[in-house]
Formats: structure tokens, sequence, C-alpha cells
């Protein structure tokens, strides 16, 4: 090289080097990062204790039913999905999704398949051996979101994340985007829990690594004009937390509870000031935990959490809500909403609609996704049957 | 659409490395102005013969869509070697790759993949000090004439350019097969180095002996 070709190329590198220089010195402007937060309605201690259920899908026979996220569009139209196929991880499994408009006369809509292998590898244009685990939530937008797995090589830690978006509540979708979050191969990334706003319209979806570590992360996407602008951030390393569930408690606080796949069987939990840019090292708490998914959700009266888990510290025969007056350090069992002697109940999802009533998602004995309503009087009048 | 293309080269140039293999083995050279375009276009074909409904080449990045910019670089230059004898990357510049290889892995897999609570990984989102290490180094090596910096400069012309899936630096720096290649390549030379040291020793010795014995 002569001195000249080095003097060009330096001066290159340079200017190569601007232009990450220039987007993140226009980033500078913007307001700090903050959760969109909006308190829960504290008036729900007007009305009747109510608590419904229902089943979305039918029996789908020898084939199994798992992971099932709900949400609520502008007008109140609830939308679920999960995903079914001949057994967990079968080639044939498909991401199923279903409708339920506002209404008490209203059901569930029959299930239709958003995505299956055959439509993500011409979607992505790959190979895909099968795909799995949904997550469906709608944003201020009122565009509904889906991310879901789908793995290409092995078990569960092959997965990678793909989104689609829906901008007519679901009856046609954009075509799979891959998201590329992990340096190895892009492989062993998951999701699970529900996402939560951002001041800028941003979303923070909890995902998680699964692989050598496990270690639970946050994914923080937008999506501006067709294109998705992502990035992840991790709220621990190891190998002990999953799956977290986060709970915001105004602009800058929340906590997160985990998953625990480490040796001691109990619920962890962490905690953010700086709007999750940095979280608190997880701690355990005194509820177990099997290695099974748990799901919470902020409840009125400030720093009320209500949590849906597993109370066994070996198996997935029950499922029980418990809720913490103190932000999620100290908790009371409230109800048991299912048990049954060598039966799964699992992987529980909740939200909360725009009527203030909770809508409670999970795994029915592989069989089918069930639909739990409940609104806090209920709660409250389980918590003082219990207190009594 | 820029990136869908790009897609194509690393799968390419694996085919243009097997394809220039087979014509060795059948006893012809795979060198020649004649000869390597005709390998390159049955490579081509190859990379977009469709199995499955898929381009063979979607198959490969169906397990890695990120193949980065240094295994790019290596991969082009072995195909150079093949086609016209001579290297596009020269001794140093190849040293340099391992090298960078194997200390760009050991900083990013360990940590990336759950050891502590830092994720080295998220550095390679946006500017970040990962940013102003690389520029460094490429200016380093540029004074230096090491050829890698050229490749360096790929690196961060393809994350401009978002010519990979991925948005973050590091994938465009290092991938686990970079990262094997040069761990290889160094334990390689390695041990070719403390084998001549030792055939040098005891070479030394067997002078010594034949020194002291006639003395």
């Amino acid at each position: 090289m002569s001195r000249r070709a080095v003097l060009i190329l330096i001066l290159v590198t340079l200017l190569l080097y601007a232009v990450p220089g220039r987007r993140w010195y226009s980033s500078m402007d913007q307001e700090p990062l903050t959760f969109a937060f909006r308190l829960p309605s504290s008036q729900s201690d007007r009305g009747l204790p109510q608590m419904t259920e229902e089943f979305i899908n039918r029996d789908p026979g020898s084939a199994t039913v798992h992971v099932g996220s709900i949400c609520e569009m502008t007008g109140g139209r609830l939308v679920a999905c999960w995903y079914g196929g001949t057994r967990e991880g079968a080639r044939d499994t498909a991401v199923y999704l279903a409708l339920r408009d506002p209404g008490k006369r209203s059901s569930w809509s029959e299930p239709r398949v958003v995505a299956d292998r055959d439509s993500a590898s011409r979607e992505l244009r790959r190979y895909v051996k099968k795909v799995g685990n949904p997550l469906v939530f709608a944003d201020s937008q009122n565009r509904l979101w889906l991310i879901y797995v789908t793995i290409a090589v092995g078990g569960w830690s092959g997965s990678s994340l793909n989104v689609k978006v829906s901008h007519d509540g679901g009856r046609s979708w954009t075509p799979s985007t891959r998201l590329t979050l992990s340096p190895l191969v892009n492989v062993s990334e998951l999701v699970k829990n529900n996402p939560v706003q951002m001041s800028d319209g941003s979303l923070a979806v909890p995902i998680y690594h699964e692989c050598l570590g496990k270690f639970p992360e946050i994914l923080w996407i937008n999506a501006e004009g067709g294109c998705f602008r992502f990035r992840k951030t991790r709220l621990a390393g190891g190998k002990s937390f999953i799956q977290p569930s986060m709970v915001v408690r105004d602009p800058r606080n929340a906590a997160a509870f985990f998953r625990s796949c480490s040796d001691e069987r109990a619920v962890g939990m962490a905690t953010t000031t700086d709007a999750g840019t940095t979280w608190s090292e997880p701690q355990h708490l005194e509820l177990p935990n099997p290695d099974a998914a748990i799901n919470a959700l902020p409840l009125s009266g400030g720093g009320r959490v209500l949590l849906a888990f597993n109370d066994s510290p070996r198996g997935r025969e029950n499922l029980q809500l418990a809720l913490s007056s103190d932000g999620g350090v100290t908790w009371q069992r409230v109800a048991r909403i299912e048990e049954g002697k060598g039966a799964e109940f699992s992987y529980p999802y909740m939200i909360r609609g725009s009527d203030r009533r909770i809508h409670l998602v999970y795994t029915w004995r592989r069989k089918r996704i069930k639909h739990v309503v409940f609104n806090e009087e209920w709660i409250n009048s389980k918590l003082q049957g219990a207190s009594q | 659409m820029i990136t869908f293309a790009f897609s194509f080269l690393f799968p390419f140039l694996v085919s243009l490395l097997v394809v220039q293999s087979v014509a060795k083995n059948v006893k012809k050279a795979p060198q020649g102005w004649r000869l390597t375009p005709i390998l390159a276009l049955i490579s081509g074909i190859l990379a977009l013969l469709p199995v499955g409904g898929l381009p063979l080449a979607r198959w490969l990045i169906g397990m890695n869509a990120n193949f980065s910019f240094p295994l790019l670089a290596i991969a082009f230059n072995k195909a150079w070697e093949n086609a016209t004898g001579s290297r596009v990357l020269d001794h140093n510049a190849s040293m340099a790759s391992w090298i960078f290889g194997l200390a760009v892995g050991l900083a990013l897999y360990p940590m990336a993949l759950g050891l502590g609570g830092f994720d080295p990984y998220g550095l390679g989102w946006g500017l970040s000090w990962l940013f102003a290490f690389l520029a460094m180094a490429t200016i380093v090596l540029l004074l230096m004439k090491n050829r890698f910096a050229v490749v360096l400069i790929a690196c961060i012309l393809g994350y401009d350019l978002h010519l990979l899936e991925s948005a973050n630096l590091w994938d465009y720096l290092v991938d686990p097969f970079f990262v094997f290649l040069s761990f290889g390549a160094l334990s390689n030379r390695l041990i070719g180095l403390l084998r001549k040291v030792l055939s040098d020793r005891k070479g030394m010795d067997g002078i010594g002996q034949e020194t002291a014995s006639t003395g």
C-alpha cells in the first residue's frame, strides 16, 4: 500500500464511522425513554365480584396446544393466539389466532392459522423445520403484533424470533421479518409475557435466551414505515432465570418476575429505577416455581401486583393466583384457578381490559386454551375469604 | 432487497471453493482466465439451484444468515488464490485476521452467552466504544500497511449499508465459524512453531554432542 492509498483509506474509514456517529448525535436530542405508564383505575371497587370461564378452542383430539397470549384492541375486540400441533415441537405445529368481539352474546371465532412452517419458510425465504411460542399484542396505534419462534435445527434452543404486524385487526399480516438477536448464529431467543409500551411509541418486549446460559432480556422494538428498528438488553446473566414478566409502577420504576430454572425452585424478581435500562440482581421470592412460566399484572391501589403461577416446586398440576400489596416483595395466595392430579395447567398470561376486567388465558391439560375473566372485586372477595 | 441479494455471496464463494476443489481432484488446476469464469458460472448456478422450493444458497442462510465479513474475505482469498495463484490477504493480513477472530470471539461469546451480567453484544446496536476501538484498530493496521484493514473497512461499510440481516456490528465482525477457523489456524501455527523450536533444539544438541565427542 502506498502512502497516498493509506491516507485515502484512513479518510474513508473516518467517513464510514461518521454514519453511526451522526445517528447517535441526532438521537441525543430525544427525551430519555420512560414507560408509558397508566395507573390502573381504582373505580372497580364499586362492582360486584365476577368470574367467568370458557375455552377458546375446541378439543383438538390427540393434538396438543400451548403458550396462549391475549390482547385487547381499541373497541374491545379480544385477540388470542397460541400454537398447536400433534405434539410439542412437532413439524406440523402452527400458530393459531382467534377473535372475540365485545358483547355478552359474542363468542370466540373459529381459530385460524397465522403462521406455520410453510408460510414462515416462504416469507423468510429459508428452511424452517417448525414454528412455536407466539405472542400477540396491540400497540398504541391499534396495530396487532405477532412475535413467534421458528426453528431450523434442533429443539427450543435453536429458536429464532420473527415478527408480523397487522393493520386491520388480524385479517391480513405483513410477511414475517427475522429478528437477529443473538451472535451465536441467531439462535436461542424466545418470547413470553406482556410487552410494555414506552414513551416514544416503541415497545419493550420480554424475551429470554436459552442455550448455554439461561437469562432474561428485553427486546426494544419499533415499527416505522414498514421497517423494524430493534435492539436488546439484558436483565440478568447466568443460568437461573428466564421468561421475565414486567410490572410497571411509574414512568421509571418497574419490577420483573422470573421463571426459575435453577435448583432453587422459587419465583425470581428484579427491579429497575431507570425505565428498564439497568436492573437489580434477581432475588428468589417465597413463592415456589417448578421451572414453569409465570405472569404478573399490576392492579389498582398502588403497588398491588397479581401473579399467576404454578404453586409447587415440582409440577404444573395447579394454577394459582397470588397478590402482593408491596410491589412483589411479599405475597398472599388469593385463589386456586385449577387443580388436577397428573394434569397440566401452565403458561398463564393476563391482561386488563378497557372495562377493567382481567383476562387470564392458559394451557389447559395441553388440550385447550382456557379464558378466565374476573374483576378486582372477585380478587378482593377471595382475599377477604382467605384472611377470615 | 440489497440484503437478500448479498446473502447469496457467501454460499456462492463456498460453492466456488467446492467446485475448484473438485476441479483440482480431476487433475486440473482450477486456474486460468478461461476456466475461472466457467467454474464461477457453475458455482452461481449451484447457489441459485432450486431445491425444495428454495435456492440452495438460502438453505445455507437458513442455518446462519450472518456470515461475517472476515469469513467472506477468507473465502474470497482462498477462491482467488485457487483461481490466480496469488493471494489477496498476504501472510501478515492472514495472521491479523486469525488473531482478530480469536480475540474478538473471546471478547464476545462467553459473556454474550450468559457469563456475567454484562452483554457485549449490546455494544453493537449503535455507536459505542466498540466502534471507537474498531476505527482505531483499522487506522493502526492501515499505518502498518496491513491489508486486513481493508476487511475491517468492509465491515463498517457493510454495517452502514445493512448488507447482512443483522443490525448489530458484531455480526459483521465475527461469527462462530470464523472463530473456530481462527483458533484452528493459530493452533496450527503454534504447533508448527513449537515443532520447529524443538527440532532446532535437537539439532543444536546434536551439534553440541558431536562437538563434545570430537573435542
